[in-house]
């Protein structure tokens, strides 16, 4: 009886198993899941010469789009949706060893913000889509534990929102970020500032409120470095848990000791608690740098005046003056009611270096695909790209700042739309 | 009714074996991650059942053992120790950790719902000071993932599970396990029957935690990389509890089917449904605690009972009746109302 | 540095007087009803965002838009509690709070997603036009946003003391929370009793879930954060104490400040360890009446 039912149990485990993985295997390949980016077929090609070619290119992404980290998912994903659109329009991507173009076909699963199930979706994407190319999620564990996979199954990997320059010192060979890496954050931050305010009008006496997460350690510490090099000290370095309901302590230790700047990666609601915070205790600092909580549309709604002034660094801006940014601006705005997010544009570039290293491989073997983009010096909406051997991309680095409730391009002069706003004009007097 | 026995025994073996072999009969390694997936929710359901179902201890935080489990198994493992080290040690830490908790919780007499709240403390204390001394992403080594293979991984991980279940099948049939049963329908009166409350409640939270660790460790093994503090977060405490309700609570098979139907439910649904699935499985869930309390194996008892017409009366449906004529008898009366952990 | 302490000490007041307001909903719920429902920030979520919907679609002012929040939240309690909760109040008491827990987690990822799907996972908040603006005294700089929240709370606390001590109504609820049976003879409606400190404590949720969006923001999971500081604050004051609420609020607020000063990385830690000795050595929680 007893063991009757532990039977029972392991066949309910064994068919169970059978069902799931069996559906997707012997499913038709028109049969795709329901986020599935709509990509239609181009009229189909007249039969041709050579091996027969696959239907369809496929991508595969997992992403958060629901959980803590769906508000980056959110903008991520329209990106990777309308670069495939694009390039399925054109007919696809001309793979030359089949002698014509094959159209890509994306799918797309959520992951919940979860990096066990993300790395679950992603095996899945490999054995039942058999992609050839991986299209990231959002956020430093996500891709640190995805790109694992791309490294396991040996899968060119294209991801983008993450700072975090740790994940590239693993030795990973599949990973390719196109996306501005902390030093080049901790770098830029003085540059900008010693180019654009004239010696003397300086905020040289800098705060770091670190978050203790490895990114904000990273970054904290790079900051730190870099500061004596351009002339800026250190005066308060204060570290702090992510969500913390009253950061007035570290916030006063800033202004009884002068600080000028402000450099911290706060997450949204950490960020948010402290502009208000700042606000009321009366702290403005002349120049904030806050990565990551201020990218979000969101903010400047959310924060009104008080939001101003405020500086990210988020990779691109829909502002930037390349190719292909104002199309991909047009349909975003149809889509959603304004240009495109500022993880929007990182995410379309990932699928035209993805397509450009197939067509430059002539082939979909992985890692002739791989060795392509490793080797890809291209032109994308994020502006020229190449890799560096350990998959960071080389790519500009925008400062964009909130001014009068809008993200402004600041930096570089070229792309600019509004000249950097400095000094910060007090909280109390906006 | 032996050759019967014999027969479903045979079945068993056959069964295991089968799983066993599953990585040589050149499936995916999908199908092998989604076994393992199943492989693990099953390990930690049915260890967070010993103490939340059959010693009636609810306890929300279940991460907390799991978390340690990952941390100890982790830094030994990718330290270069070898792996049976750190999959013992990975039980071993949690237990330490349990005891500092129970010892006073049951030593005190603790309320059933402050444990539960204090479990929940303690394990987001666990999940904030490992983040703020360890905030790191942990990885595999490199040339472990270049060369990851998922067979070995698989078989750990199948024979930790059938060890999970092999004990907590032990254990339940055992006069201890019979002592824990009494001790969650009627601690005084079990008392007055000469039953240790303190020794069995503690017991079962050893071995909860042991458990729990060996599922953290089998994990820490498993993935190749995610941070520090991430297995001490809250879902690591709330999926066993949903589990094991789902499955059937107070059982062995319980967990193991709540933990195949978990995984299987959310894979399918978030293949059909896409962004919408947690909300569908949230309803899910809602409507399995409201109108099935006794999970999937009551619905199972109740199907099978259409069709083999048997009175009902003979069939003890309460989850937790399963081998005590003790517990049985006093919840068969009043089984209509008490969903039980 | 001092005026550093005592701004810190303040803030923690100002924050404290919200965790005192969050818990009290939960605990008047648990208290009468044994209910537990671990959704109850999910419920401040929607507070929360009810207000953003009053402030940003109609511009109504989010401290004037409280009673409306509640309104809100009064009407989701009702659907929560007659389709759910109402199925458990039969249950002996340990099963109903554990059959509660399991409701609250489905209700909980529900409430999640459809925010999500509602509002999107952007971090939401309200900042008027007054937002910022500050009074000071003695060197300590006072915002209004803030202190009007802490008198909005002192005020719903004080308020709510006084319906249970005064009014009929709140007789019965607190004459259902000591003994139910017994108040079942006495002719009240036992039900209606528990119908109602649920809706209650659902529209308590809606006014701190404002006074959150202002004072700082809301995102759809935001929840499990809010019902893991109002349990603390909850077993910390005593359940169903209102007095002990608001003081085990503004203990825990208070702590945490001054724990910021020095060990901010562990500032949750130290109210969370406050909590599990309070637990341990004073179970009835700190003003909570010994149970018989």
């Amino acid at each position: 009886m007893r063991t009757g039912k532990a039977v029972v149990v392991i066949t309910v485990l064994l068919i169970g198993a059978l069902v799931v993985s069996c559906g997707p295997q012997t499913a038709t390949p028109t049969q795709a899941p329901p986020t599935v980016a709509p990509t239609k077929a181009p009229p189909t090609a007249a039969p041709t010469q050579a091996p027969p070619a696959p239907e369809y290119i496929e991508f595969g992404a997992s992403i958060p789009l629901t959980g803590k980290y769906g508000a980056l998912g959110a903008m991520v994903k329209p990106g990777y949706e309308i670069a495939v659109a694009d390039i399925n329009a054109q007919g696809g991507v001309y793979v030359a060893e089949y002698g014509k173009k094959i159209p890509i076909r994306l799918t797309i699963y959520d992951d919940e913000s979860d990096p066990t199930k993300a790395v679950s979706k992603l095996e899945s994407l490999y054995a039942e889509q058999k992609v050839v190319v991986y299209l990231g999620g959002a956020a430093s564990d996500m891709h640190a534990a995805t790109a694992a996979v791309a490294e396991k199954n040996k899968v060119p990997y294209l991801g983008i929102a993450f700072a975090l320059y740790s994940i590239h010192q693993q030795g990973y060979r599949y990973l390719f970020s196109p996306f501005p890496k902390s030093p080049a954050q901790a770098r830029d931050v003085f540059e900008i500032l010693n180019a654009s305010i004239p010696k003397g009008e300086r905020p040289t006496k800098v705060a770091i409120f670190q978050e203790t997460t490895d990114w904000g350690i990273e970054l904290g510490n790079l900051w730190k470095e870099n500061a004596p090099k351009y002339g800026y000290e250190v005066v308060v370095y204060e570290t702090y848990a992510p969500r913390a309901e009253d950061m007035s302590a570290m916030i006063l230790k800033a202004k009884e000791a002068g600080a000028e700047t402000l450099l911290t990666v706060p997450s949204p609601p950490d960020g948010i608690t402290m502009v208000k915070q700042m606000a009321e205790l009366g702290w403005t600092p002349k120049f904030t740098l806050m990565i990551r909580a201020p990218e979000n549309v969101a903010w400047g709604e959310t924060m009104g005046k008080n939001g101003d002034y405020v500086t990210i660094f988020p990779g691109w801006h829909y502002a930037v003056n390349f190719p292909g940014v104002d199309e991909l601006n047009a349909k975003y705005q149809a889509q959603f009611g304004r240009p495109a997010d500022l993880l929007t544009g990182p995410a379309y570039a990932c699928v035209q270096i993805a397509a450009a290293g197939i067509e430059k491989a002539g082939t979909l073997d992985r890692d002739a695909i791989r060795d392509a983009i490793a080797a890809i010096q291209m032109m994308t909406v994020v502006g020229p790209v190449n890799f560096n051997t350990d998959g960071t991309g080389n790519v500009l680095n925008p400062l964009v700042q909130w001014q009068n409730g809008k993200q402004e391009l600041v930096w570089p002069p070229e792309h600019a739309t509004a000249p950097l706003a400095y000094p910060a004009v007090p909280f109390d007097q906006r | 009714m032996t050759a019967k026995k014999g027969i479903s025994l045979a079945l068993l073996v056959a069964g295991v074996a089968a799983l066993w072999l599953v990585p040589s009969m050149g499936v995916s390694d999908s199908l092998l991650n989604l076994l393992i997936l199943m492989f693990i929710y099953t390990m930690l359901a049915s260890s967070w059942n010993i103490l939340g179902g059959y010693t009636g201890q609810v306890n929300l935080g279940h991460a907390a053992f799991f978390g340690l489990g990952t941390l100890v198994a982790r830094i030994l493992y990718t330290g270069g120790r070898p792996l049976f080290l750190a999959l013992l040690a990975a039980c071993v830490v949690p237990v330490a950790f349990s005891m500092l908790i129970g010892i006073p919780a049951f030593r005190l007499r603790l309320r059933g719902d402050y444990f539960t709240i204090g479990t929940l403390a303690l394990s987001q204390i666990l999940y904030i000071t490992i983040g703020n001394v360890l905030p790191k992403i942990t990885y595999l080594p490199i040339a472990d993932i270049q060369n990851y293979q998922l067979g070995p991984r698989y078989h750990i991980i199948l024979a930790s599970a059938l060890f999970t279940i092999g004990v907590a099948y032990a254990l339940v049939k055992s006069r201890l396990g019979l002592g824990m049963v009494a001790v969650r329908e009627n601690e005084d009166a079990a008392e007055s029957l000469g039953i240790n409350a303190f020794a069995h409640k503690l017991l079962a939270l050893a071995v909860s935690a042991f458990l729990g660790g060996l599922t953290g460790g089998a994990y820490a093994y498993y993935q190749t990389s995610y941070y520090f503090n991430y297995t001490f977060s809250p879902p690591w405490s709330l999926e066993p509890v949903t589990m094991t309700f789902i499955g059937g609570v107070g059982t062995i098979h319980g967990p193991v089917i709540g933990a195949v139907f978990f995984v299987l439910l959310k894979e399918w649904l978030v293949m059909k449904v896409g962004e919408y699935h947690l909300i569908i499985f949230g309803v899910l869930f809602l409507l399995v605690v409201l109108f099935l309390p006794g999970g999937l194996v009551e619905a199972w008892e109740r199907i099978r009972r259409v069709f083999t017409h048997r009175p009902a009366g003979k069939i003890v449906l309460s989850p937790s009746a399963e081998g005590s004529d003790l517990s049985g008898n006093s919840l068969a009366s009043e089984r209509k109302e008490v969903p039980m952990i | 540095m001092p005026t550093t302490v005592a701004q810190s000490l303040v803030s923690g007041i100002l924050v404290g007087a919200l965790y005192g307001l969050a818990a009290v909903g939960l605990s008047l719920v648990f208290g009468v009803t044994k209910i537990l429902n671990v959704a109850h920030g999910e419920l401040l979520m929607l507070g929360g965002y009810a207000s953003f919907w009053l402030f940003t679609l109609l511009g109504v002012d989010p401290f004037g838009g409280i009673p409306l929040s509640m309104f809100a939240l009064v009407l989701i309690g009702l659907i929560m509690y007659q389709l759910f909760f109402s199925r458990l109040i039969k249950l002996p008491t340990e099963d109903k709070i554990r059959n509660s827990l399991l409701i609250g987690f489905g209700l909980g990822l529900i409430l999640q997603n459809i925010a999500l799907r509602l509002w999107t996972a952007d971090n939401r908040g309200i900042t008027t036009a007054y937002a910022g603006a500050t009074f000071t005294v003695l060197g300590v700089r006072l915002p209004y946003v803030r202190v009007a929240s802490l008198v909005i709370a002192f005020v719903f606390l004080l308020a709510l003391q006084l319906f249970l001590r005064r009014t009929y109504i709140g007789k019965a609820i607190r004459a259902t929370a000591q003994d139910w049976e017994a108040a079942t003879l006495m002719g009240i409606n036992v039900h209606g009793i528990y119908r109602l400190s649920f809706v209650l404590g659902a529209a308590l949720a809606g006014a701190a879930g404002t006074l959150v969006a202002v004072g700082y923001s809301v995102e759809p999971v935001m929840g499990m954060h809010w019902t893991l500081k109002s349990l603390i604050v909850l077993v910390m004051g005593g359940i169903g104490s209102i007095a002990g609420t608001l003081v085990g609020g503004l203990i825990l607020g208070v702590t945490e400040s001054a724990a910021a000063i020095w060990i901010s990385n562990y500032r949750h830690v130290i109210g969370l360890a406050i909590f599990i000795l309070v637990l341990l050595i004073r179970p009835q929680g700190l003003f909570g009446a010994k149970e018989g």
